[in-house]
């Protein structure tokens, strides 16, 4: 039953209107003046007419072009290494017994909820120690850090709801521990793996902090744009924010849809 | 004769609190043996290391005189019906049923021709294609069975399968579940918290209770000589009577109770005199008669409530000396019962052999 409260609804309301306003609008703002240029003529702005001109531009860029491939490769085997250490430790936390498990829970964490300057700071320092020179695999470390935990929480929550019957009556029909694995655990947690996986790859295609301290030579995609910025504004900046925009947008939708799917199976 | 399946002093602790004791049970090839008791007994704790997904911590499990202590769960030559069937969600029937057959290398074509004869068997036949989120529960039920079995193995193991299952279902299975194991001419290894279930499925019962048994035997036997209050009360309703052990004569021992004194027949050897005993009258075997004929060894009680139901009339009883207990009398409702009324005062009666002489814990 709803209650009549006239003023408080229409406080909330305008609340969330102008929350999402503040969200948003930025964002739309880039999205429009990607393809609307400001122009200042004698001291009057307006905006060109429409224009894919920025985008021609970031298309003709070749350290941007690079450092998108760069993103995307560090992105793919990042997530695809942190999926395989999360089932790793997945497995682990649930058969352990429980003081390790809590202690591998912590470590696990702890990455995560540092702040990322710190995290970056100590894998900076730690590769200099051990003279590991700063480059693509270096990147590709320090996101496997950040991203583990995340992908680990999707898939361990998986697996608890699986329990261990479904993993016993494999072995007790003769299964081996691999042929069980491969059968029937992880078909049965397949939505958990893709979601993580997603998951995984959006956040390691837009981390800039930690890979600012070991990218080395390196550019991602995000430090590149940080890069463009510092030097002034150029139209193209526009044009790849929104491009990145609808990308993150896309995998959040993948997720969203992937999620929802697992929820009706469980049910 | 050698047991198919033999648990020799089967002990198992869970930190300090020792689960099972001494567990000693026999299966023999082609029986149907429950293992019957209350939750938490530990019967569930026996399945699961007949299994093999519980260690033991003392004893020795032999399967057809091989020891199993060093066999893991994929190599044991048996199968399992789980409680919740644990199904593959992923998998078709067929395909869950031939898993078994896949995980071993069987070529496809055998595989296809003994799931389809597998499906037969157990009522399925054109259910192969469905997925188990599209089957009831009672036929969900038949595909763990079907996947148990395909294997050919010589005993399964049956871990609570109709508890999830309605009373019209459950019935139902219980026929399906004793054809089948006569069919098939395997032995079945069921646990079960149900009395009933138990008696009219079992060839023998091993009644445990809290990790050690409790008394083992046919249906028939553990209903009509129980030996411990435990399995009176359990298997079916009882009377118990405590008392103490005055005299004895032959398997005949007289109980002092709190009623008067009252003659009981053990199963087993009798208890030294003194020593605090039971006695169970099923409500069935009481007879019931007018106060005013006084006889020996009866007891005068006073009706407190008479309960119609159905074929039978329950009367409840209460005795001036007994505060704490309902006597229970069962009468069939063919008319015989109808002059007795709440108040009345009635002289209970019973044959000596239907009165057994327990010892508690014993």
């Amino acid at each position: 039953m709803k209650q009549k409260a006239p003023f408080i609804d229409s406080l909330l309301g305008f609340t969330a209107v102008v929350g999402l306003v503040a969200l948003y609008a930025p964002l739309i703002a880039v999205v429009v003046l990607s393809f609307f240029q400001i122009t200042r003529l004698r001291g009057v702005i307006g905006f060109a007419p429409f224009s894919l001109e920025p985008y021609a531009a970031l298309v003709a860029n070749h350290e941007i072009l690079s450092a998108l491939a760069t993103s995307l490769t560090v992105a793919t085997i990042a997530s695809l290494a942190s999926l395989v250490l999360a089932l790793m430790f997945a497995f682990y936390f649930v058969t352990a017994r429980r003081g390790f498990g809590l202690l591998m829970q912590v470590m696990v964490f702890l990455p995560f909820l540092l702040p990322p300057i710190i995290t970056g700071l100590a894998l900076l320092i730690a590769f200099r120690e051990i003279d590991f020179s700063r480059g693509l695999a270096t990147v590709i470390i320090g996101h496997v850090v950040f991203i583990v935990p995340v992908v680990y929480r999707t898939v361990l929550v998986r697996l608890q709801l699986l329990g261990r019957s479904l993993t016993e009556a494999s072995l007790d029909l003769g299964a081996s521990q691999t042929q069980t694995l491969v059968h029937v655990i992880l078909p049965q947690m397949r939505p958990a793996l893709i979601s993580g996986l997603l998951l995984a790859f959006a956040i390691s295609f837009d981390e800039t902090l930690i890979t600012l301290f070991v990218a080395g030579s390196e550019t991602t995609l995000p430090i590149r744009l940080w890069a463009m910025m510092r030097v002034g504004f150029v139209p193209e900046i526009n044009a790849l924010a929104t491009l990145i925009l609808l990308f993150t947008a896309a995998i959040t939708v993948a997720i969203g849809l992937m999620q929802r799917s697992q929820g009706e199976r469980a049910s | 004769m050698q047991p198919l399946l033999h648990l020799e002093n089967i002990s198992k602790r869970y930190g300090s609190v020792r689960v099972l004791d001494g567990i000693d049970i026999a299966v023999a090839d082609n029986e149907f043996l429950t293992i019957l008791g209350p939750s938490g007994s530990g019967k569930t704790t026996i399945l699961r290391i007949i299994g093999g997904f519980e260690s033991i911590d003392g004893g020795r499990l032999m399967f057809d005189g091989r020891d199993l202590a060093a066999v893991p769960i994929n190599r044991r030559p048996f199968n399992t019906v789980f409680q919740d069937y644990a199904l593959f969600h992923h998998m078709s029937v067929a395909e869950n049923i031939g898993y078994g057959l896949k995980v071993r290398g069987r070529p496809k074509a055998e595989i296809a021709t003994r799931v389809a004869d597998v499906l037969e068997t157990v009522g399925l036949g054109a259910f192969g294609a469905r997925y188990p989120a599209q089957l009831s529960g009672g036929q969900r039920q038949r595909v763990a069975l079907a996947r148990a079995i395909i294997c050919e193995p010589r005993m399964i193991l049956l871990d609570e399968p109709l508890s999830a299952l309605d009373v019209d279902l459950r019935a139902q299975m219980q026929r399906f579940l004793k054809s089948l194991q006569r069919r098939l001419g395997i032995a079945f290894v069921f646990i079960t918290h149900d009395q009933e279930e138990a008696i009219a499925l079992s060839d023998r019962i091993v009644v445990v209770n809290h990790g050690r048994i409790e008394q083992e035997g046919a249906p028939e036997q553990l209903y009509r000589r129980p030996r411990t209050p435990f399995i009176a009360a359990f298997l079916g309703e009882n009377n118990l009577l405590s008392g103490v052990l005055a005299a004895v004569d032959g398997q005949l021992g007289q109980v002092d109770t709190a009623a008067g004194r009252l003659v009981a027949t053990a199963d087993g050897p009798l208890p030294a005199l003194g020593q605090a005993v039971q006695v169970a009258v099923r409500p069935e075997h009481i007879t019931l008669s007018p106060a005013s004929a006084a006889t020996r060894d009866a007891l005068t009680a006073e009706v407190a409530d008479i309960r119609f139901l159905g074929a039978n009339i329950l009367i409840e009883l209460t005795h001036p000396a007994l505060p704490d207990t309902v006597l229970k009398v069962r009468r069939l409702a063919d008319g015989s019962a109808a002059d007795f009324r709440t108040g009345q005062k009635l002289n209970l009666s019973w044959a000596v052999h239907d009165a057994a002489l327990l010892v508690p814990g014993g």
